[in-house]
Formats: structure tokens, C-alpha cells, sequence
């Protein structure tokens, strides 16, 4: 039976994070020492790489906590596990799309201010931010406008 | 006028296969002009993530994500009559 620290050190991991995947149904100790302290089976630093691991692919605890389950299912399959990671490859690319577009639009903004010695009233990235915020709502171009003059006085 | 059916998923999926099955017999019942078109998610992730599919089974009808997730075929039947009458 290997100690917390043990573990830890063996996955090179932090004895908190153990404790934060106990927290999360990912890693249960197998017992206690008389002193009370967590101990753990040989499977436990395979089982925390294989959370590490996944955690790098973008999975979160719950998604791991689910894949751990099917490992454990005679029904499952391997065609289980991969339409999770199709979804989480899906979800990922999703999210790639709409930083570019983010990163597109700061670079537009950033294409606009041609010169940098503006006064700040005549500054185009804040213009263009606040015609598009005033297309939301014109309080808060308000009071965006009001913060820029706090701001200069 | 056609529809057009795109049917989201990954090979080797053998649930799939056969709900995806049991669609498409719903669709050659109706024999009324819907195109069916099988979409492997792997190949054309990019158009997936364009309509916004998130799961490994999903259904759109005409570049609309319709069906996140597969649907009976009662469901698809309902709602393929539904817009080809509207089409009509």
C-alpha cells in the first residue's frame, strides 16, 4: 500500500490534486492506515496519468469520471469512448472558431488605430468598442464614456 | 421541392448504424423528394462545428441543425411531413 506522498511523488502530482480527484469520484483510497492516513493500491499512480492524460486532451473531471465508468461496464465498448472524444474534439473545435473570430476582431481593432498619440476621446479602438455597445444599449456607451472622462480628469 | 437530409455520425458505430437504419427507411416510406446524405463527422468536422453539432449523431435539414441527437423515427417522420407540406 503506497502513502499519499507516495503517489504523488510516483505520478508526480501534488498530494492535494489526490485529494481533489478523491473529491470528484476519480481516485478513492483503498484504506486507512491505523493513524488514519489515505492509502492507496498499486493501480492508483496508473489511474491518476490516466486523469493527467486525459486532462491534457481537454476532458473534464466529469467526462473522465465517466469514461473510468464505462472502463468498469461490461456493456461498454471502445465505440463508447471514442463518440466522447468525437464530442469533446467537436467541442474543442467549436471553441478554436470563436477565439479566431475574437482574435480576427482584435486585429481589426488594432488595424484601425493608425496613430497612437490620440487623445483618448478620439481613440478608434474605444469608438468602434462603444458604437458596437451602442447597438446594445445606449446606457452603458454612457457610461463607458463617462468612465474615459473619470479616467482623464 | 427537395430536402435535404444530412445525417451526422462516425463509422464504426454500430447503434448508429442501425438507428440510422431504421431514418433512412422512414425517408425511402415517404418516397416524396427528401436527400439523404450521409455525413461523416470525422471527415467534415469544420461543417460540422458550423452548425453547431456536439454530439457524435446528429441530424440537419437543410444546413439546419434540426435533431442534436438522433431521433425516433416517428419524430423524423413528423418532422419531415411537417416541412414538406409547408414547402408545398
Amino acid at each position: 500500500m503506497l502513502t499519499i506522498g507516495k503517489v504523488a511523488a510516483r505520478a508526480n502530482v501534488s498530494a492535494d490534486t489526490l485529494r481533489y480527484y478523491e473529491e470528484g469520484g476519480l481516485l478513492a483510497p483503498a484504506g486507512k492506515s491505523p493513524a488514519g492516513y489515505r492509502l492507496y493500491g498499486d493501480d492508483a499512480v496508473r489511474r491518476v496519468q490516466f486523469i493527467k492524460h486525459a486532462q491534457q486532451c481537454g476532458f473534464v473531471l466529469a467526462e473522465i469520471r465517466e469514461m473510468l465508468s464505462f472502463k468498469a461496464r461490461a456493456d461498454a465498448c471502445c465505440h463508447d469512448i471514442r463518440a466522447l472524444a468525437v464530442e469533446k474534439k467537436l467541442e474543442l473545435e467549436r471553441r478554436i472558431k470563436v477565439m479566431k473570430a475574437m482574435s480576427q476582431a482584435l486585429e481589426d481593432l488594432i488595424a484601425i488605430c493608425n496613430d497612437e498619440a490620440k487623445p483618448i476621446d478620439d481613440c478608434p479602438i474605444l469608438t468602434a468598442l462603444e458604437t458596437s455597445l451602442g447597438a446594445h444599449s445606449q446606457g452603458q456607451r454612457k457610461t463607458l464614456l463617462g468612465k474615459r472622462r473619470t479616467r482623464q480628469a | 421541392m427537395n430536402l435535404k437530409l444530412e445525417v451526422f455520425s462516425v463509422p464504426g458505430c454500430d447503434n448508429c448504424a442501425q438507428a440510422k437504419k431504421a431514418l433512412k427507411s422512414v425517408v425511402e416510406e415517404l418516397d416524396a423528394g427528401v436527400e439523404w446524405r450521409d455525413v461523416n463527422i470525422l471527415d467534415e468536422m469544420d461543417y460540422a462545428v458550423e452548425l453547431g453539432i456536439v454530439t457524435s449523431a446528429a441530424i440537419a435539414i437543410d444546413g439546419e441543425l434540426v435533431f442534436p441527437k438522433l431521433p425516433t423515427a416517428d419524430r423524423l417522420r413528423a418532422e419531415l411531413v411537417r416541412r414538406l407540406r409547408r414547402e408545398s
